[in-house]
């Protein structure tokens, strides 16, 4: 019985070491490639910073607000941030790779699903960033526009201009990410809606006599009497 | 004696305008004669012109070059006999070429003999002969004609201790045209020559024939009444005889001189040539066809004279005060050159001897309506001289050739009535007709050649006139029609070349054929017609539909 | 030569039929049946009076009219085929109209009007305003003479104002233009100009149309090449500057046809105005500028409060652009009260400079900064008409003298703004 019990340890004992011998190499095979990955990593983040300062992306991100976003949520700046982010899904990336290299079932599927979710994930940042730029500019001009046309709330105005395009951009870059698609796009159908026949609401039954004015003025022009006061700038 | 006249000849005339004096001298003198005329008259027939236009050869102490007449019915001694007259008048009629005279009705010299006996006594038969005045203030409204030299309308006659008028100089004084005694002696004078066998007058100062208070004795209604009544004489007695007044005025004040065709034949158009030059110079057509827009109709028996210069001034009494100072500053830089409200030069001198103005100038005035006259000396460029006093430096002696006086006369150079033009620019080693005659490229041959091709169609002469207005007004352009001939006329007045667009529409289907070289130019179509004209350059298409 | 083919082929044919001229008045029109009849004429009646024998064409570049405004212009072709007017002239006088688009752009109707210009080989370009109803014939040889016989390039024109009209003019692009630039050109962006063939052959060969900034304000644009470029200018006084409708009273459009284009110009030329530290004599014929001093009614309170309101509402925006020193200065002041208000003449020159600055730097959209200085440079206006009031013709004229001398006086300050401090 002893001796049986030994055999079979003795075994069991081979095996996992043959077992072991056998994956080893690709521990070993998942070690370099993650050692390597964080090698290049580091590499894709001084070039993505390098490229960043070079377009003068911090003034891009500061015209686009999020400096200061960022500076509120002490955050690092903005190139920093992107080029952190770069490092990490470098890094990511290869890890996954290497993890991939040891052969664990199934894994492979849920490897490549990453990969295939970096491009819509870069897609949906872009069009975040870009949102939050043109929100800005939009703001900022709906701002000097309704100050110089002297309108009451030029401040409501511009923010209103902001939250709508804010809200527009973070629809988008949900539907892009595929995250709670059709809760989101029906929550902003119907907000959107709402605020469109509120305005129309009180735009035409309470405002009847405003759009009477506006439409004269506009297209009569008939601006002699507010301009009269008005003296030639040249 | 004389040539058959077709009804309307005129109106195919080339007129060449000599002076008898400056042309050719034959019996060394110094002065050019009659004799010396009639030999050289192969060379007017050979440039192309079919008559002569004689300035007075009258008998005339030529204190103005003999539009002061003391003897109409003879020649100065001079410039020969009556004999010789005749003589030259036979020839020229051999040769066919016609003659027209000058006839100066409205004043004789204060030498003739009519005068003399007027102012003798107030009582003289022939005191009513001209008119006469206790004082100077009559007819105040009438402007003076020789401003550099005249102050007054009136002179004082010492003699018989009245004024006497006269419109010219004060050596000229005007016969009175009221008088039927004048009126009938003038005529006995038109009909001595008529009767030579002349082939018409060219009637000098005619608006100033009659004087009334109140107006500004020009182109009164009783003028024209004696004008009708020499014409009627004239068509009875001397059918075909030409009539051609001389009246410096507006082409509205020149029409009643046509009558209805019962008055004169033909009248200087004046107030065109100030604008051809003119146009010219401002490279823009605008003088040019404002004026002929303003130009009446005439009778169809009725033709227009044109010229480019002649023995007066380039008169410039019919343009305004911008104009005259335009062309003053443009033609007469020098104040030398300008007299009496005109510019004293010949044509040469007036467009900087430039061949190619020279040409386009003569090719305008042998293809507008009317008939040509072309001063002697200028078929080959002749110059002037503004320093020999009033208007003589145009009135030099012809140029025939390098040697001796330019060949004009054997006599002493120092004899001769007027020194020669001698400058090395248009002197006669330089300009002479012995030259050009020699060349075929030279200023003469080229206005041999372009003398044939107008007299080659009777469209030129007798053709109505439709102006082109393209929208380059740089580029004067008329169609001339009669019947179914019809040429059009292109002149480039710039110095630049120029591109040109002419609506020929209404003469679609035809084919251009250029009538110098005779050439085809392509086929009128529905675009507007393009022409490329190198500076100065003029077209004349024969309308040609095949 | 100009290169790019904007002009028809109708417009081309009717050049070749012009040929070269002496004098090309060019006016830019847009919708100005109602007022170009009198200039029409009286440019006629100019070029009779003082040019009788020169060759002149008049060009009218239009952006699209529908009211007939072209047909006005052709019709005025003095000619021996059409001849509308009693004026007698020695040559055919053409007047012939291009259209360039289908709406109103400044630079493209200058720029038509400069090509003609050139292909026309034309001394003296002249370009009227089509609004100018106070237009006299003399204009045409005020603006021209200066080129045809003195040979300078460019001539400015000179006006009699009403002392409160042109604020902008007096208080930014005059003194501005003179304290860089060192030329004292009083309306460096004039509605009525002459220039010369070889400033003509230079700007049109600029890199002005490629740029759309300079495009809407190419006035501007010729003024500060001119002088950047060493041509020479000078200013003629021509007479009463017309009273302009109120379309033209768009303060923002204005601001940015003017010191837009200023503030680009000087970003391109900072090297030409760095090293300067003299100012040229600008020699100017006729009189000086006239100040007509009649009352006129201004809505202070107006001005008063969009100027408030701006420095209040736009406080973000100028915190991009401004020293805290200025900004707190104009939040100083617009604190005080429309009695008391001043906006001082150093403050206003420093304002500009910052803004010249943060331009130059584009600290945010350049456009925006432009509209920025809109309701500040209304507190100025405000500030101005307090203090002149009740001026003579000469006070008003010394005070703008100072502004002018206190913008050169900060000139160091802008270039210290420029190359990076605030």
């Amino acid at each position: 019985m002893r001796e049986m019990i030994v055999n079979e340890l003795t075994q069991t004992t081979h095996e996992l070491i043959r077992s072991f011998a056998q994956y080893l190499p690709r521990l070993v095979v998942m070690l370099i490639i993650v050692l390597a990955g964080l090698l290049i990593a580091y590499i894709l983040k001084a070039i993505a910073r390098s490229i960043l300062r070079l377009t003068k992306f911090a003034k891009l991100s500061e015209n686009a607000g999020a400096t200061q976003l960022l500076k509120q949520a002490a955050l690092p700046s903005s190139t920093e941030l992107l080029s952190r982010f770069v490092f990490w899904i470098a890094w990511i990336g290869f890890i996954l790779l290497g993890v991939s290299a040891l052969g664990i079932g199934g894994f492979e599927e849920h490897v490549s699903r990453f990969f295939l979710f970096l491009p819509r994930l870069f897609v949906a940042l872009g069009i975040l960033f870009f949102g939050m730029l043109a929100a800005g500019f939009f703001s900022r001009a709906t701002l000097l526009a309704a100050v110089n046309a002297n309108s009451r709330s030029p401040r409501l105005l511009s923010l209103s201009v902001r939250l709508i395009l804010i809200i527009f951009t973070v629809s988008m870059v949900f539907e892009e990410l595929g995250i709670a698609e059709q809760t989101i796009m029906l929550a902003f159908g119907i907000a959107f809606g709402a605020v469109m026949l509120g305005l129309a609401l009180a735009f035409g039954l309470g405002g009847q006599e405003l759009a009477r004015e506006f439409l004269e003025r506009r297209l009569t022009r008939d601006g002699k009497e507010e301009r009269e006061n008005e003296l030639s700038p040249l | 004696m004389s040539l058959k006249r077709e009804p309307g000849w005129y109106k195919d005339a080339i007129i060449y305008q000599i002076h008898v004096r400056s042309f050719y001298d034959s019996n060394a003198d110094g002065i050019g004669d009659f004799q010396g005329l009639a030999q050289r008259l192969d060379y007017v027939q050979e440039l192309g012109a079919n008559t002569i236009w004689l300035m007075p050869f009258f008998p005339s102490p030529l204190r103005d070059d003999g539009y002061d007449i003391s003897d109409y019915r003879s020649v100065h001694p001079s410039y020969g006999t009556l004999e010789d007259f005749r003589t030259f008048l036979r020839t020229a009629h051999d040769l066919g070429i016609r003659v027209i005279i000058e006839m100066v009705l409205n004043h004789t010299s204060d030498q003739h003999p009519w005068f003399q006996e007027s102012r003798g006594s107030r009582d003289n038969p022939r005191r009513d002969w001209y008119v006469w005045s206790d004082t100077d203030t009559r007819y105040r409204a009438t402007r003076i004609i020789f401003l550099d030299t005249e102050m007054s309308n009136w002179a004082w006659d010492p003699v018989s201790k009245q004024y006497y008028w006269h419109r010219f100089f004060s050596h000229q004084p005007d016969l009175n045209w009221d008088n039927p005694a004048v009126r009938g002696e003038m005529w006995d004078v038109m009909k001595f020559w008529l009767d030579m066998g002349i082939d018409g007058f060219r009637l000098d100062a005619v608006p100033y024939l009659i004087e009334r208070e109140g107006t500004n004795c020009e182109n009164l209604p009783e003028t024209h009444d004696i004008i009708k009544e020499l014409r009627q004489k004239v068509d009875e007695q001397f059918p075909g005889a030409m009539l051609l007044a001389e009246a410096n005025q507006w082409p509205a004040d020149l029409r009643p001189y046509f009558g209805n065709g019962d008055e004169f034949h033909m009248a200087f158009h004046f107030p065109l040539m100030p604008r051809m030059f003119m146009g010219l110079r401002l490279e823009d057509r605008k003088p040019i066809t404002e004026i002929l827009q303003q130009t009446p109709d005439i009778p169809p028996t009725c033709q227009w004279c044109l010229f480019l210069r002649n023995h007066d001034e380039l008169t410039l009494e019919m343009v305004t005060d911008v104009e005259r100072d335009y062309m003053y500053d443009m033609y007469a830089t020098d104040k030398a050159m300008r007299l009496n409200l005109g510019i004293r030069r010949r044509l040469a001198p007036l467009l900087d001897n430039d061949r190619r103005r020279i040409e386009l100038m003569n090719g305008m005035l042998l293809s507008m309506p009317g008939t040509p006259i072309i001063y002697y000396g200028d078929e080959i460029g002749m110059g002037d001289n503004i320093y020999l006093g009033d208007r003589n430096g145009v009135r030099t002696p012809m140029q025939w050739g390098a040697g001796w006086n330019g060949g004009f006369s054997t006599a002493d150079p120092e004899r001769l009535y007027s020194p020669p033009i001698l400058n090395p620019v248009y002197g006669y080693p330089a300009v002479n007709v012995l030259s050009q005659k020699r060349t075929d490229h030279s200023l003469f041959s080229w206005m041999k050649h372009i003398i044939k091709v107008r007299r080659s169609t009777p469209v030129f002469g007798s053709g109505s006139i439709e102006f082109l207005y393209p929208a380059n007004h740089r580029v004067l352009a008329y169609i001339r029609k009669l019947g179914r001939e019809t040429v059009l006329v292109v002149n480039n007045l710039s110095n630049a070349a120029q591109a040109v667009e002419l609506d020929l529409r209404p003469h679609k289907g035809n084919i251009l054929v250029e009538m110098f070289g005779r050439n085809i130019f392509p086929r009128i179509g529905d675009v507007p017609y393009l022409l490329t004209m190198g500076p100065y350059q003029f077209y004349w298409f024969r309308l040609r539909r095949i | 030569m100009v290169e790019e083919t904007f002009l028809s082929d109708d417009f081309l044919r009717e050049l070749i039929n012009v040929g070269e001229v002496d004098i090309l008045i060019g006016v830019p029109t847009h919708n100005n049946a109602a007022t170009i009849e009198p200039v029409i004429q009286a440019i006629q009646a100019g070029i009779l009076k003082c040019f009788p024998r020169e060759r002149a064409a008049i060009i009218n570049a239009d952006g699209g009219s529908r009211d007939g405004t072209r047909d006005l212009f052709a019709a005025a072709t003095i000619s021996d085929v059409r001849h509308a007017s009693k004026l007698y002239t020695l040559r055919t006088l053409h007047s012939i109209s291009a259209n360039y688009g289908n709406v109103l752009d400044g630079g493209m109707a200058l720029r038509t009007i400069l090509a003609a210009s050139e292909l026309l080989r034309a001394k003296a370009c002249v370009v009227i305003s089509p609004d100018s109803t106070t237009i006299e014939p003399d204009w045409v040889q005020r603006l021209a003479i200066p080129i045809y016989k003195d040979n300078f390039d460019l001539v400015t024109p000179l006006y009699r104002r009403h002392k409160f009209e042109g604020l902008l003019m007096r208080n930014l692009l005059y003194p501005m233009t003179r304290a860089v630039y060192g030329y004292a050109i009083r309306e460096p962006y004039a509605a009525e100009f002459a220039v010369s063939d070889r400033l003509v052959t230079d700007f049109l060969g600029s890199e002005t149309w490629d740029n759309e900034l300079d495009r809407i304000g190419p006035e501007m644009c010729l003024t500060t090449r001119a002088i950047s470029a060493d041509f020479r200018v000078c200013q003629s006084f021509l007479g009463t500057k017309a009273p302009t409708d109120g379309t033209s009273t768009d303060l923002v459009s204005a601001m940015r046809r003017t010191a837009g284009v200023l503030f680009a110009s000087i970003d391109k030329q900072f090297s030409t105005w760095s090293t300067n530290s003299s100012t040229h004599e600008i020699k100017t014929f006729g009189s000086p500028a006239e100040v007509n001093l009649e009352p006129v009614s201004v809505d202070r309170k107006r001005l008063y409060e969009m100027f408030v309101t701006g420095v209040a509402e736009l406080h973000p925006v100028f915190r991009s652009i401004l020293s805290s020193t200025t900004l707190e200065e104009l939040q100083r002041i617009a604190a005080v009260g429309d009695n008391e208000f001043k906006y001082s003449a150093e403050l206003w020159a420093k304002t500009a400079y910052e803004f010249a600055g943060s331009y130059h730097k584009s600290v945010i959209n350049r456009d925006h900064i432009i509209q920025a200085l809109v309701p500040l440079y209304r507190g100025r206006t405000l500030s101005f008409i307090a203090e002149n009031e009740h001026s003579s013709a000469e006070r008003i004229e010394n005070n703008v003298e100072s502004q002018c001398v206190e913008f050169e006086r900060l000139k160091p300050y802008l270039l210290q703004v420029w190359n990076g401090g605030k």
